[in-house]
């Protein structure tokens, strides 16, 4: 018997693979249980019934921690990785290899160097309100000048891996000069960027944020079954109608986009653009909605979990959530390399 | 029914060029074999004749309109390929594989019609594939391997199937497994069937028409024993051989001797 059943609305219709939307529930439920103990845990622990009282008086005392502080910075968190393991997905799938990311494909690379820049040059003029959009702009930047290198009357997935990996070694360099020559707290501040923080969210900026993550969702929407096929050969994609350079294209810049936003908003978190949708790849087998469903939620889970160990393992200091992502992302990565050489 | 033909085709790779003013109209509704030695141009006037390389001079007609000009999701609704060496995306199941040959057919709306469903069924019986529905590409042994990349194809629904050296690779019995199969959906669905093959015999056996091919220009075209003489193979594949007329099928069978010109 097939395990694909279809959801079929006049004309509208769907294959789904209920399989994986079963496991799509169950993480829905993790991530639903770590967005409960984020609102509950910190310096001020919450008890079940006071985070109810809490939630229900956004006036008190206890309401203010839980609405002002605790919920804009997890919401902020689940949106930046939700964004970058989608940015990830889509890259895995453009280049069709499970080890590539925004990290390796110069999109962070950019993103920081253009943050650390103006931290270093605009910043004292003009506040920290232009942050993000000079990390956006230093992220698409970066993916047209590795696509423009990799162009060869088209792309090829092999050349933009390339062109990524070199173009990010250089952008790393120019952020370290810049990082060097400048006055300490500069330096302190875009430190901490570097690592990746959902540190003193508010609401303006959830809200700048999700606007242009839903407008970015929006994008995908109609790119999915693209993205999905993305995962195709040339010759095979082209000979069942796919604009293979086109579609190539508005994905990477899709996921540069996706990227860019995550890391204006939540610094440069590394490691889940990679982690989140190979772990989804291995929950969810075979592509489908389902799996970047998945993606998007496990990256959510992996900054929210990771930013609420950096702020209650060590109180009272409030550490970047991207050394406890890299603590847990590194040894993985390690650990499939190792896997998959063997 | 739909015809498909090279006009005039130039093309090549960089600076190279492979194909010269090469024209070749394919008979409608029966298998034709390109034949001829490495690198004579044959695997680049099918992908030309796919719309993977597009022609430095001259046109393929496609249904009495250039290829190029026409939306490629168009032209898939017409033509299916299945290039050399396929890679199927890792994990992906036999039915998710066949699934994908009905892309050209779906919108943003409908992306599993029950007409779709019912295709990907028809596609999966003809190839006798059903008991490997569920299973990973990877895991299939290399005939089933064939059998699920010409499922796809068949699942896309088209009037001509195009086919780079669908046998390569495959052992005896595979190959005649993969020819008998595309000699049945030619037969029994009228399919028009292009592809390139490197054993001359199981062309002769397969081919209603062989095109002999050598240097980017056609050598000769026509029925099996208008094409397959000693001869022709002689310069075809600079190769002295016997051809006598096979005892059991009656096609041509070559019988090839060493490679020298004076034997």
């Amino acid at each position: 018997m097939s395990e694909i059943g279809a959801l079929r609305i006049g004309a509208f219709s769907r294959a789904v693979v209920w399989r994986s939307w079963r496991r799509v529930a169950i993480v829905a439920m993790l991530l639903g249980l770590a967005l409960v103990a984020c609102l509950s845990l910190g310096k001020v622990p919450l008890p079940p019934h006071e985070l109810r009282a809490a939630l229900m008086a956004p006036g008190s005392d206890i309401g203010l921690i839980v609405w002002q502080l605790r919920l804009p910075r997890t919401l902020l968190g689940v949106m930046a990785g939700g964004a970058l393991a989608l940015s990830g997905w889509l890259l895995q799938q453009v280049v069709r290899n499970p080890l590539a990311s925004p990290d390796t494909l110069g999109v962070t690379g950019g993103a920081s160097a253009g943050a650390v820049c103006y931290l270093a040059f605009l910043a004292s003029t003009l506040g920290s309100t232009w942050l993000p959009l000079a990390a956006a702009t230093g992220a698409l930047t970066a993916v047209g000048l590795v696509y423009a290198m990799a162009w060869q009357q088209g792309v090829t997935p092999l050349r933009l891996v390339l062109m990524g990996i070199g173009l990010s070694a250089m952008l790393a360099a120019v952020t370290t000069f810049v990082l060097l020559s400048s006055p300490l707290s500069t330096t302190l501040s875009a430190y901490v960027w570097l690592t990746g923080s959902v540190y003193g969210s508010n609401w303006t900026e959830v809200l700048r944020l999700a606007s242009w993550f839903a407008g970015a969702l929006l994008m995908m929407v109609p790119l999915m079954r693209f993205a999905l096929l993305a995962s195709l050969d040339d010759a095979l994609a082209v000979g069942i109608g796919v604009r293979v350079q086109l579609s190539r294209g508005t994905l990477t810049l899709l996921a540069a986009g996706l990227a860019g936003i995550a890391v204006a908003w939540g610094g440069a978190i590394a490691f889940v653009g990679l982690v989140a949708p190979h772990l989804a790849r291995r929950l969810v087998p075979g592509p489908g909605a389902a799996q970047i469903v998945m993606a998007s939620m496990i990256g959510s889970v992996m900054v929210i979990l990771a930013d609420l160990l950096g702020r209650t393992l060590f109180l009272p200091l409030d550490l970047p959530a991207g050394i406890f992502v890299a603590a847990v992302g590194a040894p993985f990565f390690l650990g499939l390399l190792i896997w998959q050489v063997r | 029914m739909t015809t498909i033909a090279a006009h005039e085709l130039s093309l090549g790779y960089q600076r190279q060029k492979i194909l010269h003013e090469l024209s070749l109209v394919l008979p409608e509704g029966r298998v034709s074999v390109l034949v001829g030695s490495n690198g004579c141009g044959k695997s680049t006037l099918l992908k030309a004749l796919a719309r993977l390389l597009t022609p430095w001079q001259g046109n393929v007609i496609l249904e009495g309109y250039d290829i190029q000009q026409q939306p490629t999701k168009a032209v898939a609704r017409l033509l299916s390929l299945l290039p050399q060496h396929p890679v199927a995306p890792e994990g992906i199941t036999v039915r998710q594989l066949v699934r994908l040959g009905r892309h050209p057919h779906q919108g943003w709306l409908a992306q599993w019609s029950e007409q779709d469903e019912r295709k990907v069924e028809e596609a999966l019986t003809r190839t006798e594939l059903n008991a490997f529905a569920e299973r990973r590409v990877e895991t299939l042994s290399g005939g089933q391997r064939q059998r699920a990349w010409i499922a796809m194809a068949v699942a896309q629904d088209t009037p001509l199937m195009l086919l780079d050296e669908p046998t390569s690779f495959l052992d005896l019995a595979h190959q005649m497994e993969v020819l008998e199969l595309l000699a049945s959906l030619n037969r029994e669905s009228g399919k028009t069937i292009v592809m390139v093959l490197h054993d001359l015999n199981l062309a002769c056996r397969y081919a209603d028409h062989i095109v002999a091919m050598r240097e980017g220009r056609i050598l000769a075209q026509g029925t099996p024993h208008e094409v397959i003489t000693r001869e022709r193979v002689k310069e075809i594949f600079h190769l002295d051989c016997q051809v006598i007329d096979d005892p059991y099928f009656h096609t041509p069978l070559c019988i090839p001797f060493a490679r020298r010109e004076d034997a």
